[in-house]
């Protein structure tokens, strides 16, 4: 844990010092300004905003699984016992840097008056946005080139893009589409949507807390899957 | 250092299996925006060894520096901080690639000095390099490859020792001195004006000037001819 904290401080810092640290931050006050631009209630704030930091999460993570990528990386990689441990710094370098993001945009817009939140209910977000960015990190590391193996993250880059599609359509889907086709979209896609749409409405109850540890172990089957890739593959670095 | 996986074969050291190994590649790179002392400070929690920073930049002559930005530096001060970060934790073992590639004459000089130094303090310092004066003046033990094949190795001074010769230039022989010289030792070779040492003649070199003053012969040149690492590498490498 020591040292994916020291790893996850370096790729944050060296991230902040470069010009792709603008990305998390423009990112993250383009959505606040334009989300919140007619004001929000708690429980679109917990969908709108979970979906909008998970997906800052999801790049930010990209942006650092590239930086350590680069060649000048290898003696901080040489100096881990496991390789799993970067792909860990990079997940909570990500979700770091999005607590913040989300934290900035929360509260910048509290104070203009665009945002309202119940307290205590509101801290219902913790566990909630907690499990979608571990989700949205974790999905980042299969999808980077520092994993791939034997072009991987493209074939996984088209899935990802390709479920979102298909659940873009559901509906159709639904109409026209095979059964089994909208079946699979909602089984994959409904820890996510259940737990967000629970949230919101403030139910925090058995299927919540399913839904919870379902995202949860998401998360943990695609930092594993990213894990499994990383740990046998023959790193050579771009200059 | 578990970047690349070997298809076969372990790496020990008299028997021991390796596990601290400090590594230089041949083009270094670095995270442009850290200073060096930070850099190496990271490095060094990431060991787990005691952050003596300035310790390691003095040993490596880059005290001054130490709040130069990396992507500020030179090459040769780059190289050093390679150095230092190789040091880092004391390894038993240094890999270093080319160290002294593309260094002034200076640098290649404070090269040298520092994988002497190492030596003395008992490190294995293996010394990957086509410089070979480089080599000859640091290597006690030399291994050739050629198309990733070893092609020869064994002791550099035995190596060198081995086609060498002691050329003796004298005033004209007294009639007979030739063939009596040729017939004590095997391995000389006398002719009007000049006396060759072969192979182990040249270890009764003494006894040979000694002849040839007591005949009354006036020894004009004494010279050592021997082959140089690079015969012996083109030697070894040319089919």
């Amino acid at each position: 844990m020591r040292r994916t904290w020291i790893v996850a401080r370096f790729l944050t810092r060296d991230l902040f010092l470069s010009l792709s640290g603008v990305v998390p931050v423009a990112a993250a006050a383009t959505f606040g300004l334009i989300a919140f631009e007619y004001g929000m209630d708690q429980a679109q704030f917990f969908t709108v905003a979970g979906l909008g930091t998970g997906t800052i999460c999801l790049v930010t993570a990209l942006l650092l699984a590239a930086r350590a990528n680069h060649a000048w990386f290898y003696p901080l990689l040489a100096r881990l016992p496991r390789r799993g441990e970067l792909l860990a710094a990079i997940v909570l370098s990500s979700m770091g840097i999005t607590a913040l993001l989300a934290l900035s945009i929360a509260l910048g817009n509290l104070a203009a008056g665009r945002l309202t939140l119940d307290m205590p209910s509101a801290l219902w977000l913790l566990p909630t946005w907690f499990a979608l960015w571990l989700l949205a990190g974790a999905l980042a590391l299969p999808l980077a080139a520092l994993t791939s193996r034997g072009g991987s993250h493209l074939a996984l880059w088209v899935l990802f893009a390709a479920l979102l599609f298909a659940n873009d359509q559901k509906s159709r889907l639904l109409s026209d589409g095979p059964e089994w086709a909208a079946r699979l979209l909602t089984v994959v896609f409904w820890p996510v949507s259940t737990l967000l749409s629970r949230a919101s409405a403030g139910v925090h109850d058995l299927s919540y807390s399913l839904t919870l540890l379902l995202t949860l172990a998401y998360g943990l089957l695609l930092f594993v899957l990213a894990a499994q890739l990383f740990h046998g593959k023959d790193l050579l670095w771009s200059e | 250092m578990g970047f690349i996986f070997p298809d076969a074969g372990q790496i020990d050291r008299h028997g021991l299996p390796v596990t601290g190994i400090g590594y230089l590649p041949e083009r270094a790179f670095y995270p442009p925006r850290f200073s060096i002392r930070d850099y190496l400070a990271t490095l060094s929690r990431l060991a787990g060894v005691p952050p003596a920073t300035g310790t390691l930049l003095a040993q490596v002559g880059l005290e001054a520096a130490g709040s130069r930005r990396l992507g500020a530096c030179s090459r040769g001060m780059l190289q050093r901080v390679g150095l230092a970060q190789a040091m880092l934790g004391d390894p038993g073992l240094l890999l270093l690639d080319e160290p002294a590639l593309g260094l002034d004459p200076a640098g290649q000089k404070f090269m040298r000095e520092q994988i002497l130094a190492l030596h003395r303090a008992g490190k294995t310092v293996i010394l990957s390099s086509h410089q070979l004066d480089e080599v000859t003046r640091v290597c006690t033990h030399v291994a050739v490859l050629s198309q990733g094949r070893l092609i020869r190795s064994g002791p550099l001074e035995a190596m060198l020792a081995e086609r060498s010769q002691v050329v003796i230039t004298t005033s004209p022989l007294p009639p007979g001195l030739d063939q009596e010289l040729e017939s004590q030792e095997p391995g000389v070779s006398a002719t009007a004006e000049q006396v060759v040492l072969f192979g182990p003649a040249i270890a009764h070199k003494a006894r040979i000037l000694r002849c040839l003053i007591d005949a009354g012969v006036d020894v004009r040149r004494l010279s050592e001819e021997r082959v140089t690492l690079e015969e012996v590498y083109l030697e070894a490498t040319t089919p």
